[in-house]
């Protein structure tokens, strides 16, 4: 989120779209429900009238997949009636950048388009620059060639009639939700987002969020209190466990993961955004500051300048190695993978076609699971069906504490690390996680003393993080991702001591003098103590911030790029809800997004945008790999013959996988309704933890699938009726749930069915709970992301 | 930490504090409205800790309340003065006490499962951290990949996975990808990407 | 405190969390029964000796063709005249002077429950099979005598749920039921006048749940 859940009572009106938030972020409509309580309006969108929909002022049905179309002809609507927030889109965004000539877009394809290596050579797609390395620039907006016009001629075919085509919204429903949304382009409205996997889980997953991001910026909805961009995370720490860098191309703190090329850390430093523009922040290009103080936390007095602070003992991919999810399993299931640790994870039902996951696992030679509840993963081998007798996997189940019996912070959707406490022993011989990596490390670094393949990482790895009785010490931990001096030093005029916690990121070094093992949590842990674990609850500016609650990344910003909520002079757009102000040569009211004065300052001021190199919002972004622009796809698997956009049928960057459980259909009469999953308010992810609580599985005790009243007729099936549905991949036994929530839509002059089933149950509990939805999703994900595309693939319902 | 207790009702008149269900006349005896009798008894004495929830992520704030003699949770519930849920849970915050060990079904014990094997068998975690190690080291040392085709210097180990956790606290996870990056794993990966 | 206390359930602003229903068990320490998906998300089926609250969900097509989605967190209105008490001799039930809970006594189980049930306006009594007491919600009378609020209302998110002083909450209903009208011309509120527990509807009330207003 670049915002907050308080927050969303700030705003005028909230968009939910790609999210059901009433049934997976429940308390975020204590928030919503305040902005109506306000006046302000709340608008679902989703393929099935849900309980977010059912508070809605206004509703309005979509077929899964086609958001860019929906969105995209929005973008139309704002831009034709001229909704857009003309000041805040010249001078924050990059409307006005003139884009290379040789730049084209036609019948689906930008150019650079390589059809046999599936990926587009993006140099045409860069902005037009002088002999000084500047961007030339149109504030008038009418070049032609600049971002503005060039996103007007994109959009122009988004017509109402063609969106309402693709996506089975009646018109008057786009026009009426077109007109409710973009009445927040003033300065004194604030309309905001919340969308969660219903946008993520998609082939154009990441352009989803970007059409909604430029319909943001053009609105002038970001960096204000009561608008942003706002991911709901569905997991208490998944926002902390991105930001500690749990996935392969990444380092802690969103730096990069090094590649084979970069056998220096000159190499690795090089590619460090760089500006010409002396008014940009370009704040990314403190990453050697950042990268050199991570290496000192991996290997603390082992890192040197000589040894490059051991950057050459981080193992390096190869160029285009994507390590992710979809093909970690495809590994797995090829046989490549030996040992695998599934830490509080479990992918035999979270992982998109769990048949693949499935039998991946019976391929390992190991596989270690530690969670506090039997799952679908480590019992995979006495699943349905399955003989034991021919599994030779070895299985050690770890049971680990749960949230109240260890210490330690987590980060939630807005940022807010929050420190939780201890309120009883695991039970039996269950150990916090911390324990059991420590355990672990220090059997293997007992062994690679003896000997071993390339031991230095291992024994030189920094690995003081116990008390003095030996067990796991969370407060050790969370002061090495704040970072410390390493030596006694002056910075910024204040003296420091070695061994003194560094108050904040701009402090940090590039010649290994600090360490800090995550730059956007250096604040969190200082010589003031910790601040993730305060409970002050002082709300000057009376925007429900919270500022000395717990503490939020970066430096306790609440709200992210909130220097666009002011106007060149630094004064609020919305007065009534000042943000931040400049006030007497200096900024009041939350943390500005850095301290330099604003736009109106010829010298000294700064553009908004700190992130980007440009200092500027992205309405058009050079970056992604399927396109500047969002351009509508079909799913991988949809229930037309052609993409009424363009002929180009799906998204012409995705990697195809073909192996032999990797079976895709598209307008297979077997295959004839659109399936989509989703979650339930009782049942947590997979329902790993949750299905073994009665008073939860009492609520929602058995896997279901949702379907209209036209559908069940079709197929003459009653409400409460065993069914099955199956795709291309597998099948999954349910109970026919028949809803008037449910309605076929109209697509091309074709009638096509929805079906919706979650994805919360397995075969371990409850009794006759059923199985996971994961069963039927497909191996194919975004591009840029690798997100699997959960959300629209192709089912049949029979009755069972 | 200091909690404070603003859901409790501001209460006039002859209705005060410690007017328990007794006093009324009333003999609430099935053993559900004793325990809870004695459930809202000993919360008072209990000690008081806050946790943020271990669901999605908005970060909802509970307090547990711990009997201090039995060392056992006896009621978690939210946490008011928190400023997202003012309290406020939903079915599953509302249920985490069912997480705790009052849940039968908690895993209690280190199990192993042998290869071809039909059951687990009960282990010591001596036991399987020695196992576990022994096995990564063979894995790692038989499959390190020191340089790749092009004779680039790479240090990584592809034959060894890991996924998990969003469900672990930020000081677990540091070290955690700490440990996995320096054995040389490139397969790191958790629920964000799905 | 003469009017002892009430609370209100906003329907238009219940979202389905069902936070209400598990907070409940799990403050009364009542068990998670074994149930079925019957094509409804609507769970357990009914109250019963364990279950003192379950959310009902209703849903149809309006006029206009566009679905809705009712929901109705449905408990004992503890009434200010209880017909449950009709047949009491003995203490069986007693209806608290201070908070006005109804509360069941263990001597219940002396009580003919199909009279009681039947002198239940809104079907709620329920009867443990074994030990044959009656049952319900008690108004979490272990809390609000204990400067606690319902554990039902606590955990609401959306003020759904507001517990407090029947006056004050009499007074915020009729506040809340003008203002829906703007929007909603058949806003009302379910028998204020008789009941404790205070439901606030902007439709039809049969079209929330059989007993809404009453048998």
């Amino acid at each position: 989120m670049t915002n907050h859940w308080v927050d969303l009572r700030n705003s005028d009106c909230i968009l939910v779209m790609g999210s059901n938030a009433a049934a997976n972020h429940p308390i975020s409509m204590k928030w919503v429900q305040k902005a109506k309580d306000n006046g302000g309006k709340l608008i679902s969108v989703d393929p099935r009238f849900t309980q977010t929909s059912a508070k809605a002022d206004f509703y309005a049905p979509l077929r899964s997949g086609t958001d860019i179309a929906f969105l995209g002809g929005m973008i139309k609507y704002i831009a034709d009636n001229n909704k857009f927030f003309k000041e805040y889109v010249v001078d924050y965004t990059n409307a006005s950048f003139v884009v290379d000539e040789k730049f084209d877009f036609s019948d689906g394809l930008f150019s650079g388009y390589d059809k046999e290596k599936r990926a587009y050579d993006k140099a045409t797609w860069a902005f037009k620059k002088d002999d000084k390395g500047m961007i030339e620039r149109d504030e008038t907006l009418q070049n032609p060639k600049c971002v503005f016009q060039l996103m007007k001629k994109h959009y122009s075919r988004y017509t109402p009639e063609k969106v309402s085509e693709i996506t089975g919204t009646p018109v008057p429903d786009l026009l009426k939700v077109y007109e409710m949304y973009s009445e927040t382009g003033t300065k004194d409205k604030a309309g905001t987002i919340m969308y969660a996997m219903g946008w993520t889980q998609h082939t154009v997953g990441v352009q989803n969020i970007r059409t909604m991001s430029m319909i943001q910026l053009l609105l002038g909805n970001i960096g204000i209190a009561g608008g942003g961009v706002n991911a709901l995370r569905g997991e208490s720490n998944v926002q902390g466990s991105t930001d500690q860098a749990i996935l392969f191309h990444l380092l802690p703190g969103y730096l990069r993961a090094p590649m084979a090329a970069q056998q220096t850390l000159k190499d690795y430093h090089a590619p460090v955004p760089k500006t010409s523009d002396p008014r940009s922040v370009n704040w990314w290009s403190n990453y050697p500051k950042y990268s050199v103080s991570l290496l000192k936390a991996f290997w603390g007095d082992a890192g040197t300048p000589e040894n490059e602070f051991g950057f050459g003992w981080l193992p390096k991919l190869d160029a285009g190695q994507n390590c992710s999810w979809l093909n970690l399993f495809d590994e797995m299931y090829n046989g490549k993978i030996k040992g695998f640790f599934a830490w509080g994870q479990n992918p035999a039902c979270s992982g998109a076609n769990s048949n693949k996951v499935r039998q991946g696992l019976a391929k390992l030679d190991w596989l270690v699971n530690v969670n506090i509840f039997d799952n679908e993963t480590g019992s995979f081998w006495k699943a349905p069906g399955v003989d034991p007798k021919k599994i030779k996997t070895e299985v050690f189940m770890l049971p680990c504490a749960s949230s109240v019996e260890k210490e330690g912070s987590i980060t939630n959707s807005g940022r807010l690390a929050q420190w939780r406490y201890k309120a009883s022993d695991p039970p039996g011989q269950a150990k916090p996680d911390g324990d059991i990596a420590v355990e672990l490390m220090n059997k293997l670094r007992e062994l690679y003393k003896k000997g071993g393949k390339f031991p230095d990482p291992i024994l030189k790895l920094k690995w003081d993080y116990t008390d003095e009785k030996g067990h796991f010490d969370p407060h050790r931990v969370a002061k090495q991702i704040n970072g410390y001096f390493l030596k006694d030093m002056e910075v910024g005029g204040k003296q420091f001591k070695k061994g003194d916690l560094v108050p904040a990121f701009p402090m940090l070094q590039a010649d290994g003098s600090t360490s800090c093992g995550n730059w956007v949590y250096c604040a969190s842990y200082t010589n003031e103590g910790n601040m993730m674990a305060r409970r002050d609850k002082d709300d000057p500016t009376g925007l429900g911030l919270y500022s000395k609650w717990a503490w939020c990344w970066p430096v306790n910003r609440l709200i992210l790029y909130n220097r666009a909520s002011v106007d060149r002079n630094g004064q609020p757009w919305n007065p009534k809800r000042a943000l931040i102000q400049w006030k007497d040569g200096k900024w009041v009211g939350d943390i500005p997004d850095g301290p330099a004065p604003p736009l109106s300052d010829e010298k000294a001021g700064k553009y908004p945008f700190i992130m980007t190199a440009e200092g500027f919002g992205r309405l058009y972004g050079p970056g992604l790999a399927d396109g500047p622009f969002p351009e509508h796809y079909e799913p991988l698997e949809c229930p037309i013959p052609n993409n009424l956009m363009s002929s180009q049928y799906n998204n012409p960057t995705i990697k195809i996988f073909k192996g032999e459980m990797d079976k895709h259909l598209t307008c297979d009469p077997r295959f004839p309704f659109v399936g989509t999953t989703y979650r339930v308010t009782e049942h947590w992810q997979t329902g790993c933890m949750t299905r073994w609580q009665p008073r939860l599985v009492e609520a929602e005790p058995q896997m279901f699938v949702e379907m209209s009243e036209e559908l069940a007729e079709l197929r003459g099936i009653k409400n409460g009726d065993k069914v099955k549905v199956s795709s291309p991949r597998g099948e999954v036994g349910c109970v026919a749930m028949v809803t008037t929530r449910f309605r076929p839509f109209q697509v091309g002059g074709v009638t096509v069915h929805q079906v919706g089933m979650p994805w919360c149950f397995g075969w371990v509990a409850p009794k006759d709970g059923g199985d996971s939805a994961n069963l039927l999703t497909p191996t194919v994900g975004d591009p840029n992301t690798m997100i699997p595309e959960s959300k629209a693939f192709m089912v049949n319902v029979t009755k069972a | 930490m200091s909690v404070t207790r603003r859901e409790f009702l501001a209460i006039s008149g002859a209705l005060g504090a410690g007017l328990a269900m007794s006093s009324l006349g009333l003999n609430m005896g099935p053993a559900k409205a004793y325990a809870a009798e004695l459930k809202i008894d000993k919360m008072k004495t209990a000690k008081q800790s806050t946790t943020i929830c271990s669901y999605c992520a908005v970060g909802c704030g509970l307090i547990c309340s711990t009997d201090t003699k039995a060392k056992k949770i006896i009621n978690i519930e939210g946490d008011p003065d928190h400023p997202t849920n003012e309290g406020a849970l939903c079915a599953k915050g509302a249920s985490l006490f069912q997480t705790t060990d009052n849940n039968a079904n908690r895993l209690k014990k280190v199990l192993y499962r042998a290869p071809g094997s039909d059951k687990w068998q009960e282990k010591s975690w001596d036991w399987a951290i020695n196992e576990i190690a022994k096995k990564v080291k063979a894995v790692r040392d038989a499959s390190f990949i020191e340089k790749n085709a092009k004779g680039e210097t790479v240090n990584r180990l592809e034959a060894i996975a890991h996924i998990g956790s969003a469900a672990l606290d930020n000081e677990e996870l540091w070290p955690l990808q700490a440990m996995m990056r320096s054995l040389g794993l490139v397969y790191i990966e958790h629920q964000a990407r799905i | 405190m003469a009017d002892g206390y009430s609370i209100i359930m906003d329907t238009s602003k219940c979202t389905a969390c069902r936070g209400c229903q598990i907070a409940c068990k799990q403050w009364n320490q009542l068990p998670g029964t074994e149930t079925k998906n019957t094509g409804t998300h609507e769970n357990p089926p009914d109250l019963s000796f364990s279950t003192y609250k379950v959310v009902r969900f209703s849903e149809g097509k309006n006029g206009d063709g566009k679905p809705f989605w009712y929901f109705f967190s449905e408990q004992c209105r503890h009434c200010m005249s209880p017909g449950c008490m009709a047949a009491v001799e003995k203490e069986e039930i007693v209806q608290d002077d201070n908070t006005g809970a109804v509360l069941f006594t263990p001597k219940t189980k002396t009580l003919d429950f199909k009279a009681t049930l039947e002198g239940c306006p809104y079907n709620v009594p329920r009867q443990d099979p074994k030990t044959k007491e009656l049952a319900k919600c008690t108004m979490c009378f272990d809390r609000i005598t204990n400067e606690k609020v319902p554990a039902c209302v606590k955990s609401c998110p959306t003020g759904a749920l507001v517990f407090g002083d029947r006056d004050k909450m009499l007074e915020a209903t009729k506040k809340r039921v003008d203002e829906l009208k703007k929007s909603y011309p058949k806003a009302a509120a379910i028998n204020p006048d008789d009941v404790r527990v205070i439901y606030i509807v902007t439709d039809d009330p049969k079209k929330y749940f059989k007993y809404a207003e009453g048998k």
